[in-house]
């Protein structure tokens, strides 16, 4: 395994030089944010867009990785690269997982970026502005992408799943859409400022509980994922040859 | 002493001096800029630079780890970093119930003898949908965002005791790690760190508690180390025991007349509450390893 490994991180470095570049500039943003405030806290309507801001910084960061996942599946699409995956010794569970350990690692070392990022924020900003819970959230958001859109890059190799990939999340943003067209979101509108409704609803009891779970679900998709990948993946590999 | 003792004993004590040394600068620096023990200090200013402390602070051992693997050309065999999961799975689930488990029974012990006739309800009237979310986010939180505990598990865990079990007999080499990881944290202690400063006997005894603390935790961590050949588990659990100890779970579970009483228990007496669940995690872990030992060399034997 630890081979696979090293040959994932040999094959995709230039991506993942890229994907720590881009978030070591987005911790540069957010630092340099915080460093011309001159050390002085932030107050409390400065501290709410700095939050909303350094997430959306932080997001940005954990994008590249996010474009870079079908990079990984086609350096290993091709006939000869397919059989020696099947021929090795750990098979193609052992080239799967290799892939999963990969972009789960990736994703790791951005997390463990932004976690620095946000412990130096905290103390530039005197412990106004924390965003530990956002870098992991968006960790696990990033691991249930992943595991949603792995599959189809194995099954149906790296460029159709993504399309297929594109017209689900196309999809869930159409019914989001329809949502916020004809659903029950009074609880917005009802509001002289949305974002504050927002925010309350978020810090509110009950969503704190249902978001509680988004963690582990995210976690136990993932390592499902890994699991259905390795089952298809031969059916898979039949398909990358045609 | 053969040469590969003698070249065991150098690394050990070059890691140890890479790992003690910042701490011992650090912290006695930082209180003659405040001008009293840090971690004790009411300052905003104060509370920010612990906070920091805490955090970099517990990288310094992986660091140390590190270094001393390329200054003495050691390499990067056996170090811990596989999973190991397939059979072991028993190990990373004890790693997160066990420091569960003896935090939340810290806290009725702690309710049952300090909270004067309070009763359970009165104490814990915030159990509810909210304070199992904050629970729960807290726990998958410590466990992914693991990389400060993994700081500290890997200096100890993945290079301190495997070299002290090659120097030394196991039970003396598990007593030997935890003391030495008590006294890491002794500049700490005496900034107040882990039971402040108005407690009899301070600071030395707060040193002591620490060390028979960290050699109790040591003989569960070195366990779930050496079974899974992972330094994994020993920072799950490490973290959750940083991040979901009885202190928060009366922050999260707590009323806020159980919250008032916490804060106004001696962390001393505190801990000799709570002391005893770890004594016997420790001493059951301590047996577990043993027994491990006792059956290899039946083998061994047999082989012979």
């Amino acid at each position: 395994m630890s081979g696979l490994l090293y040959k994932n991180f040999r094959i995709n470095r230039t991506s993942l030089l890229f994907s720590l570049i881009t978030q070591l500039l987005c911790s540069a943003v957010i630092l340099l944010v915080c460093f011309f405030q001159g050390g002085k806290p932030f107050d409390e309507e400065g501290a709410n867009s700095a939050v909303l801001i350094f997430s959306l910084l932080y997001y940005l960061g954990s994008m590249l990785p996010a474009m870079a996942t079908s990079e990984i599946f086609r350096t290993d699409e091709g006939k000869t690269a397919c059989s020696f995956a099947m021929a090795l010794p750990t098979g193609a569970k052992g080239h799967v997982e290799s892939k999963y350990y990969f972009i789960l690692i990736e994703n790791l070392i951005i997390m463990f970026i932004g976690f620095v990022t946000d412990t130096l924020t905290v103390a530039l900003t005197g412990g106004t502005v924390s965003l530990t819970m956002i870098v992991v959230m968006i960790f696990c958001w990033r691991m249930m992408i992943s595991s949603v859109e792995i599959p189809f890059m194995i099954r149906f190799g790296s460029q159709r799943g993504m399309s297929i990939k594109g017209a689900v999340v196309g999809i869930i943003l159409m019914l989001g859409w329809i949502w916020f067209l004809f659903g029950d979101i009074s609880f917005l509108l009802d509001s002289d400022d949305p974002f504050e409704a927002f925010i309350e609803f978020m810090q509110s009891g009950d969503i704190i509980f249902w978001l509680s779970f988004f963690p582990y679900i995210s976690m136990i998709m993932y390592y499902l994922s890994c699991r259905i990948s390795v089952k298809i993946y031969r059916k898979g590999a039949e398909t990358y040859e045609q | 002493m053969s040469s590969d003792k003698k070249t065991t004993v150098k690394r050990l004590i070059i890691f140890l001096i890479l790992a003690f040394l910042p701490f011992y600068i650090i912290i006695p620096t930082m209180w003659a800029y405040f001008g009293e023990p840090v971690f004790a200090s009411e300052r905003d200013d104060a509370a920010i630079a612990t906070y920091c402390i805490g955090v970099f602070g517990m990288m310094i051992p992986s660091a140390a780890q590190l270094i001393t693997r390329l200054a003495t050309k050691e390499g990067f065999k056996n170090i811990y970093l596989g999973l190991n999961c397939k059979g072991r799975m028993g190990y990373y689930a004890a790693s997160v119930i066990v420091p569960l488990g003896y935090s939340a029974i810290a806290a009725v012990i702690i309710w049952a003898f300090l909270f004067d006739g309070m009763s359970f309800s009165d104490a814990f009237g915030n159990i509810g949908i909210q304070s199992a979310g904050l629970f729960l986010l807290q726990l998958a939180f410590s466990v992914i965002c693991f990389f400060h505990a993994f700081g500290e598990e890997w200096g100890w865990r993945g290079y301190m005791m495997p070299k002290l079990m090659e120097l030394m007999p196991k039970p003396a080499a598990i007593i030997v790690g935890g003391i030495i990881w008590g006294l890491w944290h002794a500049p700490l202690t005496v900034a107040g760190h882990n039971f402040g400063i108005d407690y009899p006997g301070y600071p030395f005894v707060g040193i002591g508690c620490m060390c028979i603390l960290c050699t109790l935790m040591n003989a569960f961590l070195t366990l779930i180390t050496e079974k899974t050949k992972s330094v994994y588990p020993a920072a799950f659990c490490h973290a959750l025991n940083n991040n979901l100890s009885f202190g928060v779970m009366f922050a999260i579970f707590g009323s806020e007349a159980a919250i008032d009483k916490i804060s106004e228990v001696d962390a001393i007496v505190g801990f000799l509450s709570y002391i005893w669940i770890l004594a016997v995690v420790g001493t059951v872990s301590f047996i577990l390893l043993m027994k491990k030992d006792k059956r290899n060399k039946q083998v061994l034997d047999k082989a012979a």
